[in-house]
């Protein structure tokens, strides 16, 4: 059976990295790129990624994670790194409203896609996000390095309707790993945001979409 | 992680002309989907292709999930989590279900496509840390660290001398259990092939499929059966949750009466593939289902298993997870 | 002195007071030791030793240097004599090295520091360096050939009373066990990282630690620079466990490699990398007897340690000092053995000694109650005492019963069937199991500047440490209670070394030591505003005795409901007022301020005082659930009691002693680096294979915070609970399984293989 029916324009994009490439062909060139972004000599790529809602513009190496895009050229970072290859869950950032791990995904492969961080949550006079809040509340945390990671997962976790139970909390919590070991009070903290988060405003479906 | 070439590739044709060796180590093209394995091994320096092509704008055409009279349909792109979550999967088809959410964290499965879930590489420690120097995996010839080395995770059914690395999913196991088909496209056009076909064996270890150069999963059919609907995945590992198997089990089951018309079992956690037990499977049809039967099938499913010290439990622990996966289904309500 | 009952300062605490730097910590505001911005930082990235024993013959550098991005490259032959070695977890000289020659202590060892451009650029550069080794055969741990064991040097002598030997020989009822206990990494969600700035001569090292004045200290010895010059920034601290607690080998050659770029270098060790570049839990093995009268009273303990440690240090944390000390005993021996292995220097995690060894003794104390047919929490009561058994010294305080008997009341301990393999809920066989929790209250001499402005703002400066303990809220919650002022109106600065130093956040000391000084600080402004007052002729208080007064609900207060404005008293002593404070505890020298500002560890022990012998003491009861047939063992639910004195803050400290007791399921049934025997190497160095618990191991924890008043252990009656809670919880969880299964196991973690 075939599934390749006609897939409409080819387009393509070809983002060079480094010197020692040269060897393996490419195909078609790069001048058939709807939206190309070349690399130059040092291998670096201009890239616009959007992020809480702001785009932002910057130079980086291609091999550059999302995780350190934010971290080491934006100055956001709320987001952390625990492992760097995608065992702990600090990283956990919202790509299009979808929770995701940052540090397993190139920052050039996100670029027009809606990034939301624990820096896009509060709002703007400062009024926090009722996770925020419940963490606080529930003292969801101890010193804090996991949290940002939990906040936005524990926000999917409410939006995605897994939340309906403790013990389902838990399983779909269980991709963040909490050290210090706050994961009772974690569980609290999103039974308390949970009925907020379904009525007030600024708060599910524009998580991610800021 | 090597610099690279980054390449985006919006149709199948396009990624058709890449020639991609997606299952071996050295490969210099590689496909990027979810990404979680790929950049994770890239990171650790055990694969270093110098052009990646990202695959995720295939999302669009090949991520949909179809539950019709001839079967289950599923994109090859489509999130683990979109499959894990979908109503009428988890209804008739719960052991696909079942493997896919308790396969990683809810953020990998966001993240992780099908296509590039199957094809998840090993997590012997040794083939993933270049600094040991023996692993048939990564270099050819260079013997295996594993045997004789720490080897509680290993495989111990469909290993060699060569390699007792273990296939470390869940979803292709019960892909396997339920006689699934791997839809794939390539430069020679459309094929499918059996999931069992899909992985190659432990006396190539640095090949790890039959996938040709170019090719691309597209999707996974699933027939429908009689069996599919009482079916389950059974996990057992260390933690709760968020961790690779140490045994598990997709079992699937046709009663007539509490006589076993047809029986489908798959097991994880302890091959070195995606592991069929058919032996295990002609030993039910018959008989009811009960502790003694599955018991029986159980010894047939691991016979001929092999361990290496640290894993030699995985033998008797194998036994008990298929006999308590079947069972649990003999007991679900259909 | 005393005005009325409240003015003891034990009074002031036990308000529930949320974390005051949780809107940084939710809001991706705090800025932990890798946040830190700094202009155009070169990336570091460390190559390690493949192998455990050896030289390195040589490098292979060119495919390094061809990486893009690559700057420079430091290996043993261009900078090894350029640092002095860092001592080990101790203090001693003795300790594994890293780029100061071409020797290998271990795997892991740090072997080259690349620089370049990028993070990217760095790791690139790092895989692309070749190394030549003369590679040895090393020995892994304790059946390896080629170690070598020693009795260890004990910083006190071994606990030794009466003839245990020929008491357990008499006794009627006898336990002899041998337990051992696995190798743990604390792994901390942040990594280890380190960014070296220079200005001129001065550096400033940003690095997450629980000691800041210990890392200056330690770096300007290693570096040969003036401790003046070196400052350390850590204001957040991404857990810590004992892992930060000791400078480690990597910082002085980011501060060289600093140096040598003239731009600052920053390093992000990669996880694995953690496991051989800091410290770890040694594993242990353990023999203990004990032996008993009919009734159940002790007449013998007998209980002695192996621990692993690396080739030159001889570190070890000889747990048996803490064991001896738990129950009435007239024959007491014990001792403890180094084994010398091919490993990186182990170092404290998480109540380092009593982990491990009281795993051993509660273990065995379960035995023994099975083998008097008696139930175990009245074999605790039956050996209960107030006197600390190996010196004859009183307990400052000891609850150990109370927390039992509220522990046992609230888990239903008593409709128990003790009979092994009674319980069973449907496919799960259900045990419950207890033990006993304690760990010393250690206090350490400490330094704080306090200052207190008219219009009631208190602002408290101090080297704290915030590794998730709840740090800045504690010392706020004293000031501002000590000053009769809103947790709101107390600023707290902490983590950097330009403040006055308190000693490393280890030993559970944390909390006595910095609430303690606080406290001083508090009274120094109390006094000075007082004695103003009653010599102002405008004030209400004029000629009354200043120790009467008080700072309370901001005023200044005095008897017969006299009182005065907060502003107008204080403005009388000049407008802001600002104290420095030194607190030195009982039974230190003076010379302690100044070990502090050396960067030495000076603690008052809670054991090895004058006066009394200190302890926190806890009781944790659990519930395991065991498959009948697949045998994974799952916690139920837990129920723990503890009582460490004057509980400053309720809300952290009941995190402290939650999160505890899930550390010590974790360690009776996850944790475990495991090691290549032949190459001793760490094979699960990385969070998928080394088991952490997640979320949805965690069942429901219930904590009691018994009440208890302590006037001997210090000032305020402050114990330590960060470490408490994980102290014997991987026995409760083995008694448990046993109880679940009948089967003991003697060895940590608890497999699956071991149930089959």
């Amino acid at each position: 059976m075939d599934r390749t029916q006609p897939e409409g324009p080819s387009r393509r994009h070809v983002i060079g990295a480094a010197a020692g490439i040269a060897a393996v062909p490419a195909v078609g060139s790069a001048a058939e790129t709807g939206r190309a972004a070349q690399s130059d000599a040092s291998g670096k790529v201009d890239m616009t990624l959007t992020v809480n809602g702001q785009a932002r513009r910057a130079m980086l190496d291609v091999r550059t994670s999302l995780l350190d895009a934010l971290r080491e050229h934006l100055d956001l970072t709320g987001s952390k790194k625990g492992c760097d290859q995608g065992q702990c869950g600090a990283c956990t950032v919202h790509v299009d409203g979808e929770r995701v791990l940052s540090c397993l995904i190139l920052a050039v492969s996100v670029q027009g896609r809606r990034i939301t961080t624990i820096e896009g949550l509060a709002e703007a006079g400062g009024r926090l996000h009722p996770m925020q809040q419940a963490f606080i509340d529930q003292d969801g945390f101890q010193c804090g390095y996991c949290t940002p990671g939990q906040i936005l997962s524990a926000i999917a976790c409410v939006n995605e309707g897994h939340a309906g139970s403790d013990d389902e909390i838990r399983e779909y919590m269980s991709g963040n790993l909490c050290r210090c070991a706050a994961y009772p009070k974690i569980v609290a903290a999103i039974k308390q945001a949970r009925p907020q988060m379904a009525v007030s405003p600024g708060t599910p479906a524009k998580v991610g979409q800021v | 992680m090597r610099p690279f070439a980054y390449d985006r590739a919006e149709t199948t044709a396009l990624a058709a002309r890449h020639p991609t060796a997606q299952g071996q180590t050295d490969a210099k093209v590689q496909f990027l989907a979810g990404g979680t394995t790929l950049l994770d091994l890239m990171k650790l320096d055990v694969l270093r292709p110098e052009r990646v092509v990202d695959i995720t704008p295939l999302k669009a055409r090949h991520s949909g999930i179809e539950v019709g009279p001839d079967g289950l349909r599923l994109g090859g792109l489509a999130a683990m989590a979109a499959v894990a979550d979908h109503p009428a999967v988890k209804r008739d088809y719960p052991a696909i279900a079942e493997a896919l959410q308790l396969a990683a964290s809810p953020q990998l499965r966001n993240m992780a496509t099908l296509g590039g879930n199957v094809l998840q590489r090993t997590r012997c420690p040794y083939y993933r840390d270049p600094s040991w120097a023996a692993c048939n995996k990564r270099t050819p010839g260079s013997g295996c660290a594993a045997i004789g080395g720490f080897n509680r995770q290993h495989a111990v059914l469909g290993v060699s001398e060569r390699c007792i690395a273990q296939y470390p999913g869940d979803f292709a196991v019960a892909l396997a259990a339920l006689d699934a088909e791997v839809e794939l496209v390539g430069p020679g056009g459309a094929r499918r092939i059996s999931i069992l076909d899909l992985h190659t064996g432990s006396d190539r270890p640095h090949i790890e499929h039959s996938l040709r150069p170019g090719e691309v999963i597209v999707g996974f059919r699933v027939p429908a059966a009689p069996w599919a609907r009482r079916s389950t995945y059974l996990k057992i590992r260390d933690r709760q949750s968020y961790e690779f198997a140490i045994a598990s089990a997709a079992v699937a089951l046709d009663l007539d009466g509490g006589v076993v018309r047809h029986a489908r079992i798959g097991l994880g956690g302890m091959a070195y593939k995606p592991w069929r037990a058919k032996a295990a499977e002609a030993a039910l049809v018959g008989k009811p289902l009960t502790e003694d039967t599955a018991t029986a099938a159980a010894r047939l499913a691991l016979e001929g298993a092999v361990g290496h010290g640290h894993n030699d439990y995985k033998v008797e622990l194998g036994r008990r997870t298929v006999v308590r996966a079947l069972l649990a289904a003999s007991a679900t309500e259909v | 002195m005393a005005y009325d009952a409240s003015d003891d300062p034990r009074q002031l605490f036990g308000r529930p007071t949320p974390r005051i730097d949780g809107v940084a910590k939710v809001t991706g505001a705090a800025r932990y030791a890798s946040d830190e911005p700094v202009a155009n930082p070169a990336y570091a990235y460390l190559v390690t030793s493949a192998v455990a024993r050896g030289r390195v013959a040589g490098f292979d550098l060119d495919q390094a240097r061809a990486a893009p991005g690559f700057i420079d490259v430091l290996t043993h032959e261009n900078v090894g004599g350029q640092v002095k070695t860092n001592p080990d977890p101790a203090g001693k000289p003795d300790n594994t090295t890293t780029l100061e020659s071409d020797k290998i202590w271990h795997d892991g060892q740090i072997i080259a520091v690349v620089l370049a451009e990028s993070f990217e650029a760095a790791r690139d550069a790092a895989h692309r360096v070749g190394v030549r080794y003369a590679a040895e055969a090393p020995s892994a741990s304790f059946d390896s050939p080629g170690v070598q064991v020693e009795a260890h040097k004990p910083q006190t002598p071994d606990a030794k009373k009466g003839d245990a030997a020929g008491a357990f020989e008499g006794a009627p009822v006898k336990v002899e066990a041998r337990y051992s206990t696995p190798t743990q990494h604390h792994n901390p969600i942040e990594l280890f990282t380190t960014t070296c700035v220079w200005d001129g001569p001065k550096l400033t090292i940003y690095e997450p630690t629980q000691s800041m004045w210990g890392l200056k200290g330690g770096l300007a010895k290693q570096l040969s620079l003036d401790p003046k010059d070196v400052r350390t920034v850590s204001r957040f601290v991404g857990g810590a466990f004992g892992s930060k607690g000791s400078p480690t080998g990597r910082t002085a050659w980011i501060a060289l490699a600093a140096k040598r770029l003239n731009r600052p270098v920053k390093l992000i060790a990669s996880r694995d990398q953690g496991f051989t570049i800091a410290t770890y839990r040694a594993e242990t093995r353990q023999q203990v007897k004990l032996g008993a009268t009919r009734d159940g009273k002790l007449v013998s303990f007998f209980h002695e340690g192996w621990e692993v440690t690396s080739r030159p240090s001889g570190y070890n944390v000889a747990g048996v000092e803490t064991t001896a000390r738990m129950y009435a005993c007239p024959n007491i021996a014990t001792a403890v053995n180094v084994v010398h292995a091919d490993r990186n220097t182990p170092g404290f995690m998480r109540a380092p000694p009593e982990t491990p060894y009281m795993f051993g003794l509660e273990s065995a104390m379960d035995e023994l109650a099975y083998a008097l047919n008696m139930d175990p929490v009245e074999l605790r009561r039956v050996n209960d005492t107030q006197t600390d058994p190996v010196d004859g010294r009183p307990f400052s305080s000891r609850s150990l019963m109370p927390c039992f008997d509220q522990a046992a009341a609230r888990f239903g301990w008593s409709r128990r069937d003790p009979k092994p393999g009674a319980m069973r809920d449907g496919d799960w066989q259900v045990g419950w199991g207890c033990a006993t929790a304690c760990y010393p209250s250690n206090i350490g001499p400490a330094a704080a500047r306090l200052s207190l402005t008219p219009s009631g703002k208190a602002a408290i400066q101090l080297a704290g440490h915030e590794i998730g303990t709840g740090a800045y809220t504690t010392v706020a919650v004293t000031v501002a209670h000590a000053l009769g002022l809103k947790v709101e109106d107390v600023t707290v600065t902490m983590g950097d070394s330009d403040l006055p130093p308190v000693p490393v956040a280890g030993g559970s000391n944390n909390a006595a030591s910095t609430t303690n000084v606080a406290y001083k600080a508090c009274q120094m402004v109390r006094d000075r505003v007082a004695g103003a007052a009653v010599k102002a002729q405008d004030s209400p208080f004029h000629g009354a005795d200043p120790a009467a007064l008080r700072l309370q609900d901001g005023l200044l207060r005095g008897p017969g409901n006299l009182s005065e404005p907060l502003d107008k008293a204080v403005a009388r002593t000049g407008g802001r007022l600002e104290v420095y404070a030194e607190n030195i505890p009982a039974g230190l020298p003076p010379s302690a301020a100044q070990g502090l500002y050396e960067g030495k560890m000076v603690m008052s022990r809670g054991t090895g005082r004058k006066d009394v012998t200190a302890f926190a003491f806890g009781a944790h009861f659990v519930e395991m659930r065991v498959h009948v047939r697949t045998r994974e063992a799952r916690v139920g639910r837990v129920v723990s009691a503890f009582a460490a004195g004057t509980i400053v803050n309720p809300t952290t400290a009941h995190s402290q002693f939650m999160s505890g007791a899930i550390w010590g399921l974790s360690a009776a049934l996850h944790e475990a680096t495991e090691i290549d025997a032949d190459a001793a190497r760490y094979v699960n160095d990385n969070l998928a294979d080394y088991l952490l618990p997640v979320n949805a191991d965690v069942p429901p924890i219930e904590i009691i915070m018994v009440p208890e008043k302590d006037d001997r252990v210090n000032p305020l009656g402050v114990k330590g609970i960060g470490e408490i809670g994980i102290t014997g919880m991987n026995a409760a969880v083995a008694n448990a399984v046993f109880h679940a299964t009948g089967k003991r196991i003697r060895d940590l973690p608890i497999r699956v293989e071991h149930l089959l």
